[in-house]
């Protein structure tokens, strides 16, 4: 009878919760995650799948984490063995490794879904507004210095891939961040990732605190339309159907040449673009790619980073470093873009709202709604949306731009 | 770890630099398609036969077209648009 019931303890994931309570932590960690995600409406499209992903990935016995590769790119197998991940065919890696496994060596590891997402994202954006407002464009450069800021720091305490991919947090972008980090440091997948979407989500809270701690109420104040008046650009656009065709098309061309490993992302995200702009001879593919294939993407992406997160590879001084690392190089980013919009308005005499430079950080479009709630408490006419739209698109071409130098020179 | 921190640097330097450089190329090449399109290619084709005189304006007209267009996956083609 004591031998039946002790199978039975062994079945059941109490066992191996017993073994390595860690597993306990993981719980709470994707509870919260859930909650945040489920009550808090934040970014709940990939919150949830991640955090689902955590919770079935620490079940002892499950088989649904994904099993973490070593430096030579060995893995280990259930029965305790070592094998190359690269010998192993993708059945393989099915029938011995389980479902996650199979699906995060297939899909994320070999980096096809975050290009795949880009695309999607790419369906969904519009360049109109950068278009209208291409000068602006310039501040989603500055946003980019949280990304090499924390780079400088976090060199110190990790490998100069590792520092790169926790560093391409403060680009605000999840597919880059996810991307980066496949190529340079996979291990830490699961924790940047985590890091990168909370964050993210966190951008209501974040954009207002750094925006707060650097301009000045006059700053905050001034009104872009009224500085179009007094500064006309004298341009108009004749045909922006046309522009918005052949955009896509130049910039891709341009990033090629000269940051040829960006392509996969800008590239991604400009084709998207483009079978959008086309217009109904292309609304058949423009709706796969915005509709089934980039949800579909999520789903497979969202679970399987979060079943990177088991209990060894998450509970470390690595994933706290990422915490901090990741909020450093975020408000750093918004810093980079206020003070570049700053510099600016010395030398100009038409002036730009700072928050247009915090806005240069990915997080399209939810930095540059936050940062047109702040506008209007200060100037209850001064509607921001459209300018800051401006250097937020530029903000996702620029992190995938450092997300190209980062993979080119440490890759 | 010093050679991080010199390697870190260069990447600050040339990091930055590069991220600037392509999108002041955007920029600038942006406003060379907008001056193109604006010379070359001013005004876009009109998606639907001229109606008769009538209260439908051609902004509603096109927005009809549109939306037909879309709903039919390019299929269909608005002939005639009339007040019932």
């Amino acid at each position: 009878m004591q031998e039946i019931l002790e199978k039975i303890y062994d079945m059941t994931a109490f066992s191996g919760i017993a073994e390595n309570p860690g597993c306990l932590v993981m719980y709470v960690l994707a509870f919260c995650l859930l909650y945040l995600g489920i009550k808090k409406g934040y970014e709940p499209l990939l919150l949830i799948p991640i955090a689902f992903g955590v919770l079935i990935a620490n079940f002892p016995g499950g088989g649904m984490g994904v099993n973490a590769v070593d430096g030579e790119g060995f893995v280990t197998l259930a029965d305790g063995t070592k094998e190359n991940i690269w010998d192993m065919s993708l059945p393989k890696i099915a029938h011995d490794l389980g479902l996650m496994n199979f699906i995060y060596y297939m899909l994320i590891k070999t980096g096809f879904i975050p290009p795949i997402i880009f695309m999607g994202v790419g369906a969904l954006t519009d360049f109109g507004p950068m278009l209208r407002n291409l000068k602006l464009a310039i501040f989603g450069a500055g946003a980019q210095f949280g990304i090499f800021a924390v780079l400088l720091v976090a060199c110190n305490f990790f490998t100069m891939p590792e520092a790169a991919s926790l560093a391409i947090i403060g680009g605000a972008d999840g597919p880059t961040a996810i991307f980066t980090t496949i190529k340079l440091a996979p291990h830490l997948l699961g924790p940047i990732a985590i890091a990168a979407y909370s964050y993210m989500a966190l951008v209501p809270v974040i954009v207002p605190l750094v925006v707060k701690l650097t301009c000045s109420k006059k700053e905050l104040s001034i009104n872009m339309k009224e500085q179009d008046k007094l500064y006309p650009s004298g341009r108009e656009i004749k045909n922006m159907r046309v522009l918005k065709i052949l955009f896509p098309i130049v910039t891709t061309t341009i990033v090629a040449i000269l940051v040829p490993s960006a392509v996969s992302l800008v590239g991604m995200l400009m084709f998207g673009n483009l079978i959008k702009e086309v217009g109904n001879s292309t609304s058949r593919i423009f709706d796969a790619a915005s509709n089934g294939i980039m949800n579909a993407a999520t789903i497979f992406l969202g679970l399987s980073v979060g079943a990177t997160m088991t209990v060894d590879a998450f509970l470390n001084w690595q994933t706290i470093g990422i915490v901090i690392g990741g909020f450093l190089a975020f408000g750093f980013s918004i810093f980079g873009g206020i003070m570049l919009v700053k510099l600016f308005n010395v030398f100009s005499k038409k002036k730009i709202n700072p928050l247009i430079g915090a806005t240069g950080l990915s997080a399209v479009p939810m930095a540059s709604r936050v940062a047109n709630d702040i506008a209007l408490k200060y100037d209850p006419k001064n509607h921001v949306l459209n300018y800051c739209m401006s250097s937020n698109v530029a903000g996702v071409i620029g992190s995938a731009v450092a997300a190209g130098i980062l993979i080119s020179f440490l890759g | 770890m010093e050679g991080n921190v010199l390697e870190a640097l260069k990447l600050l330097c040339v990091g930055l630099t590069t991220v600037f450089v392509v999108l002041l190329l955007i920029i600038m090449l942006g406003n060379s398609l907008i001056a193109f399109v604006n010379r070359f290619i001013p005004e876009d084709e009109k998606p639907i036969a001229k109606q008769a005189p009538s209260a439908i304006s051609p902004k509603v007209a096109n927005a009809i077209a549109a939306a037909v267009a879309q709903l039919t996956g390019g299929q269909g083609k608005v002939e005639k648009i009339e007040k019932i």
